[in-house]
């Protein structure tokens, strides 16, 4: 019962009001930590890139990812999901361009925590971004790297 | 008199008692006697699952409530029925240092089968609760946590008091709690906080109040992370004891009463709306994720009294020490660390490689703490002042408890408190700079550490020297 309430509140609080992008098509779900300012910041990079930002404050990003299939070790700050796909963490838009264009069978690709230089997050960038696949099933080996940007 | 234990029945008995009336005969100080037996168990948390797998205090969720006379001898025996080693530590409560439960440092860990006994002086009134302080980030979460009340002599004339454990659980679609204890995104954001919330091991459910009745909610927060931040609606709550200890009655700023983990707030609430009413008590700490904790309903009926109770509500004082500010130190104590710290979670830094094999996030004074025994960051004179200048040098916040003694809160921001308000608990926003400041008067090692478990497990807590 307060599980759903919570769940629910959280909800209606951010529906609303939410800016409409150039292609409505493109949509985008963020789930956040409530307290965790970064990540809007990357909502909205991906506002600017033309996406439709729904973003969803809840303590329960271990268990969603657990639900999306997303192992402890890539793990990002926040997760977004898009035409089905996880992205984890301060994704550039060139790998969620990438991934799209190529739709490999993948869950998703990940940007480990927090990166000086990432989209949404300050700082100059101080070396490549390595992205790496969620695999479409959970291994213990090292994760693929999807691409170094 | 009696320095016998009271029976696993009439402890169990007592804690049922959550409400009642304060209206106690006076009595001499006394010798007062309890067993704890920490074991799993199973609690109706009133979840999915009717029983939720926990560990508890002879088998209840929350542990059974302790009370105790200003001035008693406390005796406490602690049995581990658990599968691994355990402690109590006496939170809030100023204890001698071999009495305050810390794994390794104040005493061995009691290892399965063993026990135990806890003994002091309950020097302070007020609110306090005990816990685990080993794996606390695992124990304390399962369900080992209780509230030790100490008792005024003279306590303020009301007509109901009323305890409130706050806690919240991560449950699964079974309603069991979920083993994802230590996780990255929990340990570098704000802590494990849980989809399930109780009052007193139970869902929230209303209470039904008196017009013109006068309350005294002690509440408690026994969460390893949540912090709460309760408007009362209708209602006007004086604040009369901060972390046990009294401070001058007054109201909430901003209207809500902010409690961060292991901090406790006493509150006097005169139910001044009329007959049938029905006020909803919410919590808006975090954006987006507000709720209705529960409402207060009215019953029907002619109220009590018109008018408020006339009866003063200000505490007596403990007999604390009070800090010589003219001739305290200061040290600058600084944390550091976690997600947006601007430190090792940025850049090239952040890898899997460190991820996996290296969980420690936080830090205290440039250091992340590992296992149970540190090396003092300070040591002080017994019997001096000292000033902490907290700086929380993080986008997250921190509940900074320090062990065997009470603070005064002197300084925020560079403003100085209007309260001076005592507390063992100082929950510091992001980036803020707290200034509390103590006399070193309870010697031996104490541990200050952040009370969101899991910073403190992965290492925001230091160790404070006193001889």
């Amino acid at each position: 019962m307060h599980r759903m309430k919570l769940l629910i509140i959280g909800m209606a609080m951010l529906l609303p009001g939410q800016a409409v992008a150039e292609v409505a098509s493109k949509m985008a779900t963020m789930y956040k930590n409530p307290l965790c300012g970064c990540c809007e910041d990357h909502a909205a990079y991906l506002r600017h890139n033309g996406y439709d930002v729904k973003v969803i404050a809840s303590h329960d990003l271990p268990q969603l990812r657990a639900k999306h299939g997303v192992s402890e070790a890539l793990t990002g700050c926040h997760m977004t999901l898009i035409e089905g796909y996880v992205i984890e963490g301060h994704m550039p838009i060139s790998m969620i361009n990438k991934l799209l264009a190529e739709r490999p069978n993948i869950r998703g690709i990940a940007l480990l925590g927090m990166p000086f230089g990432a989209p949404g997050m300050a700082g100059p960038k101080t070396g490549p971004f390595t992205i790496y696949e969620i695999a479409a099933k959970a291994t213990d080996g090292e994760p693929r790297i999807f691409a170094v940007e | 008199m009696s320095s016998v234990f009271m029976t696993r029945r009439a402890v169990l008995g007592s804690s049922i008692g959550a409400v009642f009336a304060t209206a106690l005969p006076r009595r001499a100080a006394a010798a007062v006697g309890f067993n704890l037996a920490a074991a799993p168990a199973v609690a109706p948390l009133g979840a999915n699952s009717a029983n939720t797998s926990v560990w508890a205090y002879n088998g209840v969720i929350p542990g059974p409530i302790l009370r105790a006379r200003q001035g008693d001898t406390v005796r406490v025996k602690l049995d581990n029925q658990l599968a691994e080693e355990t402690t109590i530590h006496w939170h809030g409560v100023r204890v001698p240092n071999a009495m305050d439960g810390v794994p390794h440092v104040t005493q061995k860990p009691v290892t399965p089968g063993e026990n135990f006994v806890y003994e002091f002086v309950a020097k302070d009134a007020g609110t306090y609760w005990y816990h685990p302080h080993q794996r606390s980030f695992e124990q304390v979460d399962r369900g080992l946590a209780g509230a030790f009340i100490v008792e005024e002599k003279q306590p303020p004339q009301v007509d109901r008091e009323i305890i409130w454990v706050l806690d919240d659980w991560r449950l699964d679609d079974a309603g069991q709690i979920t083993s994802d204890f230590g996780g990255m995104h929990d340990t570098t954001h704000s802590g494990r906080i849980g989809n399930w919330l109780t009052v007193n091991g139970r869902p929230p459910e209303n209470l039904v109040v008196r017009a013109g009745e006068r309350i005294r909610l002690r509440l408690i927060n026994a969460a390893n992370a949540r912090v709460f931040a309760l408007g009362f609606e209708g209602h006007a709550p004086q604040i009369i004891s901060l972390d046990g200890q009294p401070v001058e009655p007054h109201a909430p700023e901003f209207g809500r009463i902010v409690l961060g983990p292991a901090m406790r707030a006493d509150l006097i609430l005169d139910m001044m709306g009329p007959p049938g009413a029905r006020f909803p008590i919410s919590d808006n700490f975090y954006p987006g994720l507000e709720y209705s904790l529960l409402a207060l309903v009215y019953a029907p009926g002619a109220p009590m009294r018109a008018e408020p109770r006339a009866d003063s509500i200000r505490l007596p004082e403990n007999p604390l020490t009070e800090p010589d500010l003219a001739q305290a130190t200061r040290h600058e104590i600084v944390f550091g660390g976690g997600m947006m710290g601007g430190g090792m979670m940025g850049g090239g830094m952040m890898g899997r490689g460190m991820m996996m094999n290296n969980p420690m996030a936080w830090t205290v004074n440039g250091v992340s703490a590992t296992g149970d025994v540190h090396e003092p960051i300070l040591s002080l004179q017994h019997g001096s002042s000292h000033i902490l200048a907290l700086n929380n040098n993080t986008a997250w916040h921190h509940p900074i408890h320090l062990h065997g003694h009470a603070f005064r809160v002197i300084n925020r921001s560079g403003n100085p408190t209007r309260l001076r308000e005592w507390r063992d608990t100082v929950l510091l926003a992001p980036r803020e700079r707290a200034e509390i400041a103590f006399n070193a008067d309870n010697p031996g090692d104490w541990m200050l550490h952040c009370h969101i478990l899991e910073h403190q497990a992965a290492g925001m807590m230091a160790t404070i020297r006193i001889a």
